[in-house]
């Protein structure tokens, strides 16, 4: 998110990050190399080694454990290294769809998510930054994944409010009258939770842009050179939201695809989506079945690195002005 | 020399890191229960803190666990009893990373497990035993019952001490449904004459109500006791999953999806939405009227082809740190006081695992008084109903294939 402090209009500055000066070139030694990496100072190493301990070895001594576990290297129940649990799983139709499924609420979401929260912060700009709305829009941040999961059940179900409220209109019968809208075969419960979660935080988020790069003056100045009201939006709001909150954005559909709770919840049985699954295989009755929970979770991981690779190579520049 | 001494300073760190993974301090010292007296395991737990996995979904039996089990264990044996939750799944895979990664110690020292738990520990060879013989309690037990000293067909051999048992049971609004069905054939019938009115859950309890079906498709009683035998599951689950293709159309949500588990089940039967409900425990019915949750004219009975009666134990973890102290606990659960205080319906309504007519008196009195219950017939009305559990195997394959062919077409 450190990209966020370069101005928008004008092309990023292909300046080097300061450092020392090259002094020994292509034949500087690795421990030369390293300490020019982190600044020469403590201060940098300190906090090279603390990335590393923290936040890089933890996660590679998991996925290396996780990938000697599929290959029956490490485990309890192991006959010793096999790809057998790798050729039963690729042939699992149930993962593929867990796949598909996950990206599918990940990408539903983000686009409901992201033209509902411009749209509101754009039409709404001005209630939202003084009133009582600017408060009020706060408190959904204070809702937990689960609490808004539980929300949409007790809303959304064959005997939620909603469908009481239908009842009592005369507009169904019974229970299973209501239109499924949790547990339903469209996943419309899972991503209406998270679009609740995800909406008063970018609203928030696109109203301060809106204020740090000065859209409306922008805009104002684009009125005064003949630009319509659709060009001023489409043109010059919008690109510049959605190209200072990208990385958020980005965030968002990661954390949807990764999301545990609102599906647990929310979803059928089938397909699942790839948390619910890999927990599923991993506690399963069947101790045979945990190989594959770590397979999962490694195929998972590699989707989420390939979407941040190919979201910040081809992404990042695309509302660029 | 400044790069190097911090790359130093790194490796000392991922060490420390990978070593904190691998050890779990000192190994516990082995407790021999033949070496020892029953004085001396109530003197070395006194002082000890018990640490106890279990399920707590139901507020029953955390109020039981919580307010009557741990205060007594304080007051009179010193023992400082910790309530973690964790279920059965849970608990096999805590117990396996723990052996796995090398812990010396495990995380807790004794555990509520069930039938297929009790075969994955066996599995991984994580219980501590055989203990039964050296609780003093246990000569209250009931063990010659064949549904109480085997646990899905495998013998629990003192590895894990009963605690309760029960008997499933469907449950049924009367005002909704008069004359509930009895027969697979009623079942199917009842369905179609009103869709969208029955299901099953996909968890514990709905496989245990395939598990029955199962058993009267074979052709009931005994048909599927003993060993997991693949050819026989095969040719009778092809029959089970054709009758529930059968009903699928007609269940709740026309069959696409089933209710995660029973407390799902439950809320849907208390919403309306559905007629029928059903527990593994015959006697939940009354705890739940109880507690207001259930309406007042539901009513536990047992279809004509049976009901599977299954028995819960206590589990000690082979690296548990306070053996002694999870003893005294689990010879305290077992006491008459505890079994009589857990089977009446106000509290939890759990049957006993205790050979009631073996007690000294009062208790035999007490017992049948605590048994009575205005919402389930009595257990010896449905004894004759009985279905021991099925090799765990079948459970297994139950599991895997309700998804491959119901969930998943």
């Amino acid at each position: 998110m450190s990209e966020g402090r370069e101005p928008v209009l004008h092309p990023p500055s292909a300046s080097a990050p300061p450092g020392p000066p090259d002094a020994g070139g292509a034949r500087a030694s690795a421990a030369q190399r390293l300490r020019r990496l982190v600044g020469g100072d403590g201060i940098g190493a300190v906090g090279l080694v603390l990335f590393v301990t923290i936040a890089v070895l933890p996660i590679a001594v998991s996925l290396g454990y996780a990938l000697l576990y599929s290959i029956g290297a490490v485990g309890l129940l192991s006959d010793g290294l096999t790809g057998a649990h790798w050729q039963v799983l690729v042939q699992e139709a149930e993962i593929w769809r867990a796949f598909g499924w996950s990206l599918y609420i990940a990408g539903a979401t983000v686009l409901l998510a992201i033209s509902l929260a411009l749209a509101l912060a754009l039409g709404l700009h001005r209630p939202l930054s003084e009133g009582p709305l600017s408060t009020i829009i706060y408190l959904p941040l204070a809702i937990p994944g689960t609490v808004a999961a539980f929300l949409v059940f007790q809303l959304f179900s064959g005997a939620g409010w909603m469908a009481r409220v239908a009842l009592t209109l005369g507009l169904i019968d019974t229970p299973a009258q209501f239109p499924d809208l949790v547990q339903d075969p469209w996943g419309i419960g899972i991503i209406a939770a998270h679009v609740g979660l995800a909406v008063p935080f970018f609203v928030l988020l696109f109203g301060q842009i809106y204020e740090s790069e000065r859209v409306r003056s922008l805009m104002e100045l684009a009125a005064t050179l003949g630009a319509s009201r659709s060009q001023r939006l489409y043109r010059i709001a919008v690109p510049i939201l959605l190209k200072r909150a990208f990385t958020n954005v980005l965030l968002l559909f990661v954390a949807v695809l990764g999301s545990y709770e609102i599906p647990l919840l929310l979803d059928q049985q089938s397909p699942q989506m790839l948390s619910v699954l890999t927990m599923r295989k991993y506690g399963l009755y069947d101790l045979a079945d945990k190989p594959e929970a770590f397979i999962i979770a490694l195929l998972y991981t590699a989707l989420v690195g390939v979407v941040i690779a190919l979201a910040f190579r081809y992404g990042h520049d695309a509302y660029d002005v | 020399m400044q790069a190097k001494r911090w790359t130093e300073w790194a490796g000392v760190l991922v060490a420390l890191l990978l070593g904190a993974g691998c050890s779990g301090g000192e190994a516990p010292p082995p407790l021999d229960l033949v070496a020892v007296t029953w004085d001396e395991i109530e003197a070395r737990a006194e002082g000890q803190t018990v640490n106890l996995a279990m399920w707590t979904g139901d507020p029953s039996v955390n109020d039981y666990m919580r307010g009557y089990v741990d205060s007594t264990l304080q007051a009179r044996y010193g023992i400082d009893l910790q309530i973690s939750s964790a279920q059965g799944n849970q608990i096999v895979s805590m117990l396996m990373t723990e052996r796995e990664a090398g812990a010396a110690q495990s995380e807790f020292d004794m555990t509520w497990i069930n039938g297929e738990t009790f075969y994955q520990l066996r599995q991984i060879d994580a219980l501590y035993g055989p203990f039964v013989e050296a609780l003093p309690n246990r000569r209250y037990l009931d063990l010659d019952s064949r549904f109480i000293h085997t646990d899905f067909q495998q013998p629990i051999d003192g590895y894990e001490a009963p605690w309760g048992n029960v008997q499933f049971a469907l449950i049924v609004d009367t005002t909704r449904v008069a004359d509930p069905w009895q027969t697979r054939e009623e079942l199917a019938d009842w369905v179609e004459a009103h869709p969208g009115r029955f299901t099953f859950d996909a968890s514990f309890s709905g496989m245990t109500f395939l598990k029955m079906l199962l058993i009267d498709i074979a052709g009931g009683g005994d048909a599927l006791a003993g060993p997991f035998d693949g050819a026989t599951y095969e040719r009778h689950s092809a029959a089970l999953w054709d009758y529930i293709r059968r009903l699928q159309p007609h269940l709740w949500k026309q069959g696409a999806t089933f209710p995660r588990d029973v407390s799902r089940l439950h809320q849907l039967y208390v919403n309306g939405e559905v007629d029928y409900t059903m527990s593994n425990n015959d006697g939940e019915v009354d705890n739940k009227v109880a507690q207001g949750l259930f309406p007042l004219t539901s009513r536990a009975y047992v279809p004509a082809f049976g009901s599977i009666q299954n028995t819960h134990y206590w589990g000690i973890p082979q690296r548990a740190a306070d053996k002694a102290g999870a003893l005294v606990a689990i010879n305290f659960l077992l006491s008459p006081e505890a079994q009589h205080r857990k089977l009446r319906p106000d509290v939890w309504g759990d049957g006993t695992v205790l050979d009631v007519d073996a007690l000294p008196p009062p208790w035999p009195a007490r017992f049948a008084a605590a048994a009575e219950r205005e919402h389930a017939p009595e257990r010896s009305a449905i004894q004759d109903r009985a279905q021991m559990e099925l090799a765990p195997e079948y459970m297994i394959r139950l599991y895997d294939d309700f998804r491959t062919e119901i969930i998943e077409p």
